[in-house]
C-alpha cells in the first residue's frame, strides 16, 4: 500500500500532511511526528509519543528502593548514573544521612563520565543526521573508551547501577583510577579534532545557525532545561547554582549562549564536554580517602570482611537485603543538572520500605512542545536539525 | 531568597488565597485549593520579589492508601531563575470529579504534564486547549497511576487469568 493510500500523505488539500516515525533514524527513539506542510514548509507539528512507555513510575511503586535503582538506568538510558544519582540525593534527603566526601567524589567522577558520553552519543548521532558520517565514526570511538570504563567499575557497560542509596556500590582502585586519568589527559585532543570538523564547516553553519531560534522568554515559558536553556542566554546550573554531591569544591564554567539556535546549542554541549573533562581532572587530583558509604548499616551493607566475626554486622546485611532501608514518611524533590536538563526524581514516602510514588522530571518529556514550537515555520529538512538539538532520549519521555 | 523567606513573603503577598504555606525537609510548600490555583500561580509568576517565571513539572499524587482527605493531589515545582529559589504548590483534589483548571496560560510548559494529569489520573483540567491521552493509547481504558489500578493484569485475548481481570475491571472506578 502506498502512503497515499494508508492516508499517511494527503494530497487533496492545499496543505499536505506529511507524517515522520515512530520509527525513522532521525527521530533517536520510537517517537512519531505528523506535520502540516505548504510546500517545504512545516505549518505544525504534532507529536505523538508513548511509544516506550514501560511503567516505570507504576512499577517502583511495588519495589524496593533499592530495586528501583536499575529501573532509573533505563529511564536515560544514554546517562544512568544521573538518574541513580537524582533518584539517591532524593532518597538520602527523606532519610537525612551525609555522604561521605569520597562517594561525592566517586558520584562526580561517574556522573561526568555520563555526562561526556551522553554528549558523545547526542554529537555523533546529531552530525549524522546532518550528513556529518566521520564525526560519527569518530565520537563512538571515544564513548567506547567511557563505556569500558564503566565496565570495569561496575561490570556494567551502560546500565550501571553504580550509585546507591547511602553511597556508592564498590570503591574504585588505583588501576581504574589510572585509566581514567589516561581519557582525561586523551580526550581534549579528541574534542579539538571534532571541533575541527563541525564549528567553522560553512556546510554545518549554514544547517544549525539561525535554524529553530528560541528567544530567552520562550525557552523560559516552554519549560526547556539544560544546555537549550542556556543557549537562548539564561545563565542557569544547578552545579554552580544549588551545588550537591560536592559541586561547589569543583572550579569550572558554564557556557550560555545568545541566539538560542541550533549551532548555539551545538556550542554549548561541545564546552560542557571540556567542563565535564575539567571536573573530572579535578575530582582525580583531589579524590579524598575513607569510606565510600554511609557508615550507618541500616542504610548500606556492612563490609564483607566482618560479617564473619560481627553478629551485628550479619543482622544488618539480612535485614538490608531482605527488607531494604526504611524510608522516613515525607516527601521531597531533589533536582540535579543532567546531559539533557533538569532531573529530579518527586518522591513520596509512607515509612515504609517501598516508595508510595516516584516521579521522575524528564527533561525531553518537558521539551518537547517546545521543540515543535521551533519547528513552526521552518523547512522540512531543518526539522531532523530540530530533534537532534534538543537531544531527546525515549526512554524517559515515555517513562 | 531562603525558603523560609519565601514562604513569608507568600504570606503576605496572598495569604488569603491559600490553605496553608510552610517548609518541609527545606521547601517552600504551599497548599492551596483548586479554586484559588490560577490566582496564586499568576501572582507567584507576576510578583517582582518572588518571579517564578518557569515550571518544573506538574505530578500527580492519588493518596488512596493512606486514607487522606482529599484523595487526589497535583502538584507543581515553580523555579526563578532571576532569584534562584524554588516553591512547591500542592493542590488538593477531591475523589468525586476530580478537576484542577490548567495553568498553560501562565506556562507553556504546562502543556505536556497537565495532559499527563489526565491520562495517568484521569483528572479533568478546564481551560486546557488540547485535552486529550498522551502516554497510554488514546482508546485505552482507566487511568494507570490511581492507586486502585491493577499492576499485574493484562489485556491479553486469550489470557488464563480473563475471568479474574473481568472482575477486578467491574470493581474498578468510573472513566472518561
Amino acid at each position: 500500500m502506498s502512503v497515499t493510500e494508508q492516508g499517511l500523505l494527503e494530497r487533496d488539500k492545499d496543505t499536505m500532511t506529511l507524517n515522520m516515525g515512530p520509527s525513522h533514524p532521525s527521530t533517536h527513539g520510537v517517537f512519531r511526528i505528523i506535520m502540516e506542510m505548504d510546500g517545504e514548509v512545516v505549518q505544525s507539528a504534532q507529536p505523538e509519543i508513548g511509544f516506550l512507555h514501560t511503567g516505570i513510575e507504576k512499577t517502583s511503586e511495588n519495589k524496593r528502593y533499592v530495586h528501583v535503582i536499575p529501573m532509573t538506568d533505563r529511564l536515560d538510558y544514554l546517562a544512568p548514573p544521573m538518574n541513580n544519582l537524582a533518584f539517591c540525593l532524593t532518597t538520602e534527603k527523606l532519610l537525612g544521612c551525609e555522604m561521605p566526601d569520597r562517594a561525592k567524589y566517586l558520584r562526580v567522577i561517574m556522573c561526568e563520565l555520563a555526562r561526556m558520553g551522553s554528549h558523545l552519543v547526542w554529537l555523533a548521532t546529531h552530525a549524522l543526521d546532518i550528513g556529518a558520517m566521520t564525526v560519527f565514526l569518530y565520537c563512538w570511538r571515544e564513548r567506547e573508551m567511557i563505556l569500558d570504563l564503566n565496565e570495569e567499575i561496575s561490570g556494567v557497560r551502560m546500565m550501571t547501577s553504580y550509585i546507591r542509596v547511602g553511597g556508592v556500590m564498590k570503591d574504585a582502585t588505583p588501576e581504574w583510577l589510572a585509566k581514567v586519568r589516561k581519557f582525561v589527559d586523551y580526550f581534549p585532543a579528541k574534542i579539538d579534532e571534532y571541533e575541527l570538523l563541525l564549528t567553522n564547516n560553512p556546510i554545518w553553519l549554514d544547517r544549525t545557525q539561525g535554524v529553530g531560534a528560541m528567544t530567552r522568554e520562550e525557552a523560559i515559558n516552554w519549560s526547556l532545561s539544560g544546555p537549550a536553556l542556556r543557549a537562548s542566554g539564561v545563565d542557569f546550573d544547578f552545579r554552580k547554582k544549588r551545588p550537591y554531591s560536592g559541586y561547589e569544591n569543583f572550579e569550572f564554567d558554564v557556557p550560555v549562549g545568545k541566539n538560542g539556535d541550533v549551532y548555539d546549542r551545538y556550542l554549548m554541549r561541545v564546552e560542557e564536554m571540556r567542563q565535564s573533562r575539567r571536573i573530572v581532572d579535578q575530582a582525580l587530583n583531589n579524590l579524598p580517602g575513607g569510606p565510600c558509604n554511609v557508615e550507618d548499616n541500616k542504610i548500606s551493607l556492612p563490609d564483607r570482611d566482618t560479617l564473619h566475626s560481627s553478629m551485628e554486622a550479619l543482622i544488618h546485611h539480612f535485614k538490608l537485603v531482605s527488607e531494604g532501608v526504611n524510608v522516613p514518611e515525607g516527601e521531597t524533590y531533589v533536582p540535579i543538572e543532567g546531559p539533557r536538563g533538569e532531573v529530579g526524581f518527586y518522591i513520596v514516602s509512607d515509612g515504609s520500605g517501598v516508595p508510595y510514588r516516584v516521579k521522575l522530571r524528564a527533561p525531553s518529556f518537558m521539551a518537547i512542545p517546545g521543540m515543535c514550537k521551533m519547528m513552526d515555520g521552518s523547512y522540512v529538512a531543518d526539522v531532523v536539525s530540530v530533534i537532534g538539538s534538543i537531544d531527546i532520549v525515549m526512554g524517559e519521555v515515555d517513562r | 531568597m531562603t525558603a523560609e523567606e519565601v514562604i513569608e513573603k507568600i504570606k503576605s503577598l496572598i495569604g488569603d488565597d491559600i490553605k496553608n504555606a510552610e517548609v518541609r525537609l527545606g521547601d517552600a510548600v504551599v497548599f492551596v485549593a483548586p479554586d484559588a490555583l490560577q490566582k496564586v500561580a499568576g501572582a507567584l509568576k507576576e510578583d517582582a520579589d518572588l518571579r517564578f517565571e518557569y515550571l518544573s513539572d506538574i505530578r500527580g499524587v492519588d493518596y488512596l492508601d493512606l486514607d487522606r482527605e482529599p484523595r487526589f493531589e497535583a502538584v507543581y515545582e515553580l523555579h526563578s531563575f532571576e532569584h534562584n529559589h524554588s516553591v512547591r504548590i500542592r493542590v488538593g483534589i477531591e475523589e468525586e470529579n476530580p478537576s484542577v483548571p490548567t495553568v498553560s496560560d501562565l506556562w507553556k510548559g504546562a502543556l505536556y504534564p497537565e495532559r499527563e494529569l489526565f491520562d495517568m489520573f484521569g483528572f479533568d483540567i478546564p481551560g486546557h486547549p488540547d485535552l486529550r491521552r498522551i502516554i497510554m493509547p488514546d482508546e485505552w481504558e482507566g487511568h494507570p497511576l490511581r492507586r486502585d489500578y491493577p499492576l499485574t493484569i493484562e489485556d491479553v485475548a486469550f489470557s488464563h487469568n480473563r475471568d479474574f481481570k473481568s472482575e477486578l475491571v467491574k470493581s474498578k472506578p468510573p472513566t472518561r
